[in-house]
């Protein structure tokens, strides 16, 4: 396929994602920023990802074509920039002009020393919208401590509310506080866009993961905040509905979610338990609150009896919420998801074919999609270079001294 | 009201329990004219998403206000249809049939309104074999995987003490909605944005999730150590817990200056990445040896001085307590009619031009009803008519 063509299907399919008039330059790194940046490369923007010259690039985590790597860049363009020279931030400068979103994740002194923070920046460009996540914060005692996933899991609280009573803290298994930290700016930044639409501004807009940490403990922060309610482990119980957890089923376990009065009658007839509707320790929503262990208990006797499949049937037949615990291949093997579709395939030019994990969010009109795999490090550092007017020549001079 | 980045935006809110009010509360934080349709008190299921007054409730359903409307009347059917003319955004978390039945899904809505923006969140998806089946957060816990990752291996499945796959779709529905009025912006044309508690907690597993599509790996559970990037975990202090997460060669040298602990980086059992995941329970072992020396405090004083991550496992209290939450503003104060002055969780994201914020409490169940409807052209004497039928 010749150059011409390769772009100009880039353009075409782009042009039906909502966000293809977005250029966004990428300046992140590890998960938290790029979880970002996937959310506006996924749904069509422009991802200009620019990194360090490989030989000054520190490797995070997972090697460049391992599966994370891949499932975080995909859908973005790379080119190579070094922000220590001063002709590389001059350049960055001169990208800035023509693009509407950065986004960084730099530790918060980091971008004021390179001279790239949102004050340099938009006096360059005054539209452009600057999005930042760091550790703890932009300010504030803590600004500069490193931050990583794990440490905000457990100042955010959720350690100590996940797991059983006693058994110590326990994290969750999927880095809860980089991801959601990235979706949360995400959003951050699609509504300061759309105010641009407004005001024709842009501005700063950040957060960090011990921000979305604590505002991912919803009603458990609000139970302390607003009534003093200290959240202890809950094991597998959901701390306020009941019975709400996982039970013993013939060959596994399962979960079943059976709060309120309607439901619970409903789970008592489907458990052929009819005893558990009359037996006063139970027949109350009060009353099971009190005594969780003991109707857990129960309830346990009677799931033991059957497998996890004919529960899950004849529990969702009777109208009670109650679902398999699946372990991930079993997850993406099941016939719902694979109705839903939740990888994407794409073609990576030297891994060959790639399943990725795509968008969980459906438009219908103009969905997301998986259009591009991740790039190799510089993969399109003369490609984008041209298109902001740079000369063969220049580009030449630029790559002699490093700076690209 | 001052500006905010969705002033001007109106959002209809049908949604109840968590996942939908989520994806609302996105919207209404930050400035977007939020209208929580509820059912009359008289029709409405009571309960549903906790009591009114309790924390829960109020955090969640803020910077709102409150209309009652019967969606089951023909006449409060109608009326809904007049609002959606004028409205931007619809959003719903029923059964999926439910929105058909009732004849407000978004093929109906977009005859009226071809500009609207109809959000939905569903249990698994708004289609496929598992349609019919009632999906709440603890259900798409386990099928989307993540009680399979969380705990100790062979301790059996452990539910995250969140409601993540809710929290999550809500979430990723009000993305899908940011990115659909963008786009309308250009096309003047609204459409249909959904997803479900299942998709969001499966796009969650991440790095978990694309081990498996990638590579065939299926990740076991890990316990409390990061399951690729070692030593992260937690370590026993003298009077407590501590996180401790050094990635990569440089910071694992900065740790083990810091432990003062020099012969961790001569011992050939740790010294690459692959040595150190080989042999991790003993490297944890050596490591608590010397944790446990010291009170959490000081490590976290003394590893972020090295420059490793490090930080103390806190109860909820305590992390409201933080200096550093403190100093972020993470609780908000706001003042309820009858509550008084209750403190709510803030947003996590700040914005430096036009921030969100918290201005009114969780309004009453239909506080605003008169209000609205005079807004969107209605006379007393059609409200108390409407009235009169129980249509609102």
């Amino acid at each position: 396929m010749s150059a011409i063509s390769d772009v100009s299907e880039r353009t075409t399919i782009s042009s039906a994602l909502p966000l293809a008039r977005f250029k966004v330059l990428d300046l992140t790194r590890a998960r938290a920023g790029p979880t970002c940046v996937r959310q506006l490369a996924d749904w069509g923007a422009d991802v200009i990802k620019i990194e360090a010259p490989a030989d000054l690039a520190v490797e995070y985590g997972d090697s460049r074509h391992g599966s994370d790597f891949q499932n975080l860049h995909r859908n973005k363009r790379s080119m190579t920039l070094n922000l220590k020279k001063a002709e590389g931030v001059a350049l960055l400068k001169r990208m800035v002009t023509s693009a509407d979103v950065l986004v960084e994740n730099f530790r918060p002194g980091v971008k004021h020393r390179l001279g790239i923070d949102y004050e340099a920046l938009s006096a360059v460009n005054p539209r452009l919208v600057y999005g930042s996540v760091s550790g703890f914060g932009q300010t504030g005692p803590y600004a500069e401590r490193p931050g990583f996933d794990q440490i905000a899991q457990g100042m955010g609280g959720l350690m100590s509310i996940t797991g059983l009573p006693g058994q110590g803290p326990v994290r969750i298994g999927i880095p809860v506080a980089d991801l959601t930290s990235g979706i949360y700016l995400s959003i951050g930044i699609l509504a300061a866009l759309m105010e641009r639409e407004r005001s024709g501004n842009g501005q700063w807009v950040h957060t960090s993961l011990l921000q979305a940490q604590i505002s991912m403990l919803d009603f458990q922060a609000a139970r302390w905040t607003m009534t003093r309610e200290v959240a202890p482990q809950a094991g597998n119980n959901h701390p306020t509905s009941i019975p709400t957890g996982v039970f013993k089923t013939a060959d596994g376990h399962i979960n079943i979610a059976a709060a309120g009065d309607h439901i619970y009658k409903r789970f008592c007839n489907a458990l052929d338990a009819p005893e558990l509707l009359t037996d006063t320790r139970f027949a109350t929503s009060a009353a099971r609150q009190e005594n969780r262990d003991a109707l857990n208990d129960v309830i346990d006797g009677y799931t033991v009896k059957r497998t996890s499949q004919q529960w899950v049937a004849s529990m969702n037949e009777a109208g009670v919420p109650c679902g398999p615990i699946y372990s991930i291949d079993q997850t993406f093997a099941d016939e719902q998801v694979t109705h839903l579709k939740m990888t994407a395939e794409i073609e990576h030019a030297t891994l060959g074919r790639q399943r990725l994990v795509r968008q969980p969010v459906n438009l219908s009109r103009t969905p997301a999609s998986v259009r591009r795999a991740t790039p190799d490090c510089g993969e399109h550092t003369t490609e984008v270079l041209e298109e902001i007017g740079l000369s063969q020549g220049e580009i030449e001079s630029m790559q002699k001294k490093a700076v690209i | 009201m001052s500006e905010r980045a969705l002033t001007g935006i109106t959002v209809l809110d049908l949604t109840r329990v968590r996942a939908g009010p989520t994806c609302v509360r996105q919207l209404a934080d930050w400035g977007a004219e939020v209208v929580k349709v509820e059912l009359p008190p008289t029709v409405g299921e009571v309960g549903l998403g906790g009591p009114r007054h309790g924390p829960d409730f109020q955090n969640l359903h803020r910077n709102k206000r409150s209309m009652t409307l019967n969606l089951k009347s023909e006449s409060g059917l109608r009326l809904f249809k007049r609002l959606v003319a004028e409205a931007d955004v619809v959003v719903e978390n029923y059964r999926p049939d439910v929105k058909n039945r009732l004849g407000i899904d978004y093929e109906s809505l977009a005859a009226i309104n071809p500009r609207i923006v109809y959000g939905s969140i569903s249990g698994f998806g708004q289609d496929g074999p598992y349609l019919p089946r009632p999906g709440v957060d603890q259900i798409a816990q386990g099928m989307g995987g993540l009680m399979s990752i969380t705990g100790l291996p062979g301790g059996g499945p452990v539910r995250a003490g969140i409601p993540i796959a809710d929290l999550t779709a809500g979430m990723f529905c009000a993305f899908g909605i940011l990115a659909a009025l963008l786009e309308r912006e250009v096309s003047g044309q609204g459409q249909w944005v959904h997803t479900s508690l299942l998709e969001a907690q499966i796009f969650m597993l991440d790095f978990q999730g694309s081990r498996w599509t990638l590579k065939g790996e299926v990740a076991p559970q890990a316990g409390n150590n990061h399951p690729t990037i070692i030593p992260t975990g937690v370590f026993k202090s003298r009077d407590g817990y501590i996180n401790l997460a050094p990635s990569g060669d440089m910071m694992f040298r900065r740790m083990s200056e810091a432990l003062s602990a020099p012969e961790l980086l001569a011992d050939v059992r740790f010294s690459t990445p692959d040595q150190r995941s080989k042999n991790r329970d003993s490297l944890n072992s050596v490591i608590e040896s010397y944790t446990i020396a010291k009170p959490s405090a000081e490590w976290v004083a003394t590893m972020n001085r090295a420059g490793v991550p490090c930080g103390p496992i806190y109860a909820i209290n305590e992390v409201f307590d933080d200096e550093q939450v403190k100093h972020l503003g993470m609780a908000r104060t706001v003042v309820h009619s009858t509550l008084g002055e209750i403190r709510l969780v803030d947003q996590a994201v700040m914005m430096s031009r036009t921030p969100s914020d918290i201005s009114v409490a969780s309004p009453e169940c239909g506080e605003h009803t008169d209000e609205i409807l005079a807004e969107f052209g209605l006379s007393e004497g059609e409200v108390s008519s409407l009235r009169a039928v129980g249509a609102i």
